[in-house]
Parts: C-alpha cells; sequence; structure tokens
C-alpha cells in the first residue's frame, strides 16, 4: 500500500463530507486503483465516475497514472466556474 | 495576471494593470451573479475552488493564449465565497496592439477558464440549493 493525500471539491463533498483524507492506495497504484478503494467505501461514487477527472499534483492525469506516496490527489468533478 | 480572491473583485484595477503603451485595443469579459437559472429564480451563488490548481491552471491558459496570439497583458480573475445578484464572479481581460488579437484571445480566455479550472458553484433558490455540474473539456490535460 502506498498512501496519497486525496483532496475532495463541490459535489463530491456531499459524498465523502470531508474535504481531505489519507488514502491507501493497494497495488498498481494508479489513479483507478485509488478511485476503487474510494468507490468501496462511497458506493455512490460509481455513477459519478464517468464525469471525473483525476488531478495528480496540481495537473490533470489520465487514470491510469501512476500514482507515489504522498501524492495530492482529486477526483475533480465538472467544473462550473465562470 | 492570474488570482482567485475572495475579496470583491476590482475591474478598473484589472484594466489599468494590463493596458500598456504599446495596446490600441483591450477587451474586457466581465461574468456577473443573474438572478435565474434554468426555471428558477436565484438568491444568491456560492463558488469555491480547488484554489492552487485553480491559479495553476489560469496560468497554463495564460502561457496557451501567448503561443497562439501576439498579446501585451492577460488578467484572469475568478472570485469565490458566497456572492450576490449583480456581483462580478469573473473577469478576463487582454491588451494587444489591435483589438482583433484582444477580441480572440479573449474569447479563448474565458471559454477555458469555464471549462478547465477547478472551480464549482452553487445555486441557492428561495427553496434549497442545487450544485450546477458543468462540462470537462476533454480536449486538454486526462485523456
Amino acid at each position: 500500500m502506498i498512501s496519497v493525500r486525496l483532496k475532495v471539491f463541490g459535489p463530491l463533498r456531499d459524498v465523502l463530507h470531508e474535504s481531505e483524507l489519507l488514502l491507501a492506495v493497494p497495488p498498481p497504484y494508479t489513479g483507478e486503483s485509488a478511485f476503487r478503494v474510494l468507490a468501496s467505501r462511497y458506493p455512490e461514487l460509481d455513477q459519478w465516475k464517468p464525469s471525473l477527472r483525476l488531478a495528480v499534483n496540481l495537473t490533470y492525469v489520465s487514470l491510469d497514472h501512476s500514482l507515489q506516496a504522498g501524492d495530492e490527489i482529486s477526483f475533480i468533478p465538472p467544473v462550473s466556474g465562470g | 495576471m492570474v488570482s482567485v480572491l475572495s475579496t470583491p473583485i476590482d475591474v478598473s484595477k484589472i484594466i489599468a494593470g494590463i493596458i500598456t503603451p504599446q495596446s490600441g485595443g483591450t477587451d474586457l469579459f466581465i461574468g456577473t451573479v443573474r438572478n435565474h437559472s434554468r426555471g428558477r429564480r436565484v438568491r444568491q451563488l456560492e463558488y469555491s475552488a480547488y484554489v492552487s490548481m485553480a491559479e495553476k491552471m489560469m496560468a497554463e491558459i495564460e502561457l496557451e493564449i501567448r503561443h497562439q496570439w501576439v498579446v501585451h497583458e492577460v488578467a484572469l480573475v475568478h472570485r469565490i465565497g458566497m456572492l450576490a445578484i449583480g456581483d462580478v464572479a469573473v473577469v478576463t481581460a487582454v491588451s494587444a496592439a489591435h483589438r482583433d488579437q484582444a477580441f480572440q484571445a479573449n474569447r479563448y480566455a474565458i471559454d477555458r477558464v469555464k471549462s478547465v479550472v477547478p472551480i464549482w458553484k452553487q445555486e441557492h433558490y428561495e427553496e434549497g440549493l442545487a450544485w450546477v455540474v458543468g462540462q470537462h473539456d476533454l480536449d486538454m490535460g486526462g485523456k
């Protein structure tokens, strides 16, 4: 397991009821692995999956991106600024 | 100049900050809070952001603009927190030697801000509230 810092924003705050948490990610340590761990804890997340984008250390990356211990990650819901 | 602010946006200060002696045309977009959305009466809007990433994305948008157009200064400013009807939520502005560059670059600026910058709004109505679920711009970043 590696540990990453998960930041939670926008409508996902209503699902997780947290703004930040430490997440233990199992092999193969990708964004997808992190999502699966989270969705097992918060089943409502599955319906959000098609609309989420992964950000790692403030940059959008694909879901198969390899995570490193200590990364700051976030599953970004559809943005609505402006 | 890019920033996410939790205080009111000073539009005239932004304009003064981007017009240079070389500039012949400056385009300014001001996004304000309107009193209706999808048939419902809006009382106020609450904006929140992933501030560190939002400012990084806005800086990237400025670089994208500078790669595509010859411009002098670019300002991208978004306010967060609880906003009332008529409040300025976002300002984008571009100065250039000629208006065509300024118009085109600024249109791109506001469209990109709305589609990739991690900012969210929640509408507060007479009776309750709802998140506005926008659309990601899938052309960039995450594949």
